[in-house]
């Protein structure tokens, strides 16, 4: 189940005026319509997702970059996810095996 | 071109998917549900497997049905699951809800005779049998499992519309604060009050509600009286959410199971109370009869407080923790994105997932006893006023295994659903999984009490 070609899809951003931001105001804001993100990572993401028809070249290449880094987060979860469940599974087995 | 062989695409990976999910979980909650057959609210001693296990094994296949939801991130597939998927038209469709509005008018009458006129025998009763086993078990079981039908058979809302209309009407200005009240009245009274039991008091019960329902219909206007105040109308539309087809101006649109959770359709932080809420009530209708109920509220009355106070306290007690739990994932759930949507944005888009869970928990409340009292409920519709003594279904053993099935289906279900709405709400991928850290936290928790009641002996509630 690969998903490398397949973040380009129907996104629903809350609108701007549903962001809360602390006094001393946030870490990044997008440039093309001024939502709140922690890091520029996810302002990259955001504007690939919501923003891609106006994009030049140089944010482009930073949404493709910022989308690398997450697959690759991704992955890592998803092999973590994998073992929490083969343990969940055979723990489980093996506590039946004792129990019944 | 493109496009239909992305949905194509699309669709082998959402079976493959669906089919991975199906497996695994099979292979989680197989050997529970072999070993849990037995669990019948009868025959629960010969249970096999000790009841902690199950409910364990519960809170494990939906902390598991999060880690596989983590392998579907893909937006478009993620995306595609919501959403109608096709609309049907329905001829002569102002006949037929004015036919179904009839029909709602004409069971409330026989409800109303049935009550004062019927038998004393609860289950021979026409009001008490078709109220509890064929209105609040079936109907409501339909609500969920095919689509909200209420607002055509509303008898209330039929006769608000018969009724000459006054020139001024009132605009409601307290949200759905009343109606998550009002719910948690209606539940107290069926807990406490004898409406199960004394068909004349169900029937005055029937009969005082609708003149409130009436009078409110007629003096806020019916869309605003049933679409906002009502905490029936309003119970029975949410469970709508879950089902497979709704009503639109559109026609009847059909969708997945549970793909109406994902969309942004409450209103405010009032609407989302009024979900948590509806989820307490489902659990607390359990909670009352269970074994350490019965033994805390002994303490508590021993204690100096007054019995008639202890239902009561509660229920709201427990509505608070509920919600204040809720509030917290939401606040939680800012932090671990990281996001900076507000938390009010948070608890309005997570909350409508929980309505499967509340779905699933009448289910498996409920499922068991309509089927076990359909030949009462055939018989009150043919002869309301008959005082024959009815068979009973006897339900086999693995009976017991679909309300096991129906928490946890519902759990699974509120799981994906939250999964794809933190996909459109928020820009990253990892951020849409982290968001979900507290809320499957909460809903880990939710299933461990829900099923902890499900397989506890059943016991009548003490002071009654
Ligand atoms: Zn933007």
């Amino acid at each position: 189940m690969s998903d490398n070609h397949a973040e380009h899809g129907p996104t629903d951003p809350p609108p701007p005026d549903s962001y809360e931001v602390p006094p001393e105001g946030a870490a990044e804001t997008c440039p093309d319509c001024g939502r709140p993100f922690h890091d520029a990572e996810l302002v990259a993401l955001h504007r690939g997702l919501a923003h891609e028809a106006v994009l030049d070249d140089e944010a482009r290449e930073r949404v493709a970059a910022a989308r690398e880094v997450e697959s690759r987060r991704l992955r890592l979860f998803r092999l973590k996810a994998i073992a929490a469940l083969v343990v969940l599974y055979f723990g489980l087995l093996m506590v039946y095996a004792v129990v019944t | 071109m493109d496009r239909h062989r992305g949905v194509v695409r699309w669709t082998v990976r959402a079976c493959a998917l669906v089919a991975w999910a199906l497996a695994a979980l099979g292979t989680a909650v197989g050997p529970a549900l072999a070993h849990g057959g037995s669990l019948g609210r009868a025959a629960r001693d010969s249970l096999s497997v000790p009841a902690w296990l199950i409910v364990a094994t519960g809170g494990a296949a939906v902390g598991a049905s999060f880690l596989l939801a983590s392998f579907g991130t893909d937006r478009a597939f993620v995306a595609g699951l919501h959403g109608p998927r096709r609309y049907l038209r329905l001829p002569g469709r102002r006949w037929l809800s004015r036919l179904a509005g009839g029909l709602g008018v004409v069971v409330l009458a026989v409800v109303v005779v049935a009550g004062f006129l019927g038998s004393t025998d609860p289950l021979s009763n026409g009001a008490i049998v078709i109220v509890w086993v064929g209105w609040w078990a079936g109907f409501t079981m339909s609500t969920y499992l095919v689509g909200n039908a209420w607002p055509a058979l509303n008898p209330f809302r039929a006769v608000a519309r018969a009724l000459p209309s006054p020139d001024r009407r009132y605009r409601w200005r307290w949200g759905a604060w009343p109606a998550a009240a009002g719910l948690l009245a209606l539940v107290w009274l069926e807990v406490v009050g004898p409406l199960a039991e004394e068909p004349r008091t169900l029937a005055v019960t029937v009969l005082a509600y609708g003149v409130v329902t009436v009078a409110g219909a007629l003096v806020y206007g019916p869309d605003q009286w049933f679409g906002t105040v009502d905490p029936v109308s309003r119970v029975l539309r949410m469970y709508g959410r879950v089902a497979p087809l709704e009503s639109t101006g559109d026609g009847l649109a059909l969708r997945f199971p549970g793909g109406g959770l994902t969309a942004d359709v409450l209103d405010g932080r009032d609407d989302a109370a009024f979900v948590v809420t509806l989820l307490w009530a489902t659990t607390y209708d359990g909670l009352v009869t269970t074994p350490l109920w019965r033994k805390v509220a002994r303490v508590v009355v021993n204690g100096g407080v007054p019995p008639v106070a202890v239902y009561p306290a509660a229920l709201v007690a427990g509505a608070g923790v509920f919600w204040g739990l809720y509030l917290l994932a939401a606040r939680l759930a800012r932090r671990t994105a990281p996001t900076y949507v507000d938390v009010a944005t948070l608890v309005r888009r997570f909350a409508p997932p929980l309505l499967a869970v509340a779905a699933g928990y009448h289910l498996a409340h409920f499922l068991g006893y309509f089927v076990a009292l359909l030949p009462p409920l055939a018989l009150a519709v043919t002869t309301p006023l008959a005082t024959v003594e009815p068979a009973v279904v006897v339900l086999p053993g693995w009976f017991g295994t679909v309300a096991v099935a129906g928490v946890l289906v519902g759990h699974v279900l509120a799981v994906l659903a939250a999964h794809a709405t933190a996909f459109e709400v928020f820009p990253g991928r990892m951020q849409a999984i982290r968001s979900q850290y507290p809320f499957v936290a909460v809903m880990v928790l939710y299933t461990v009490v829900s099923l902890w009641i499900v397989t506890r002996p059943e016991v009548a509630p003490p002071y009654l």
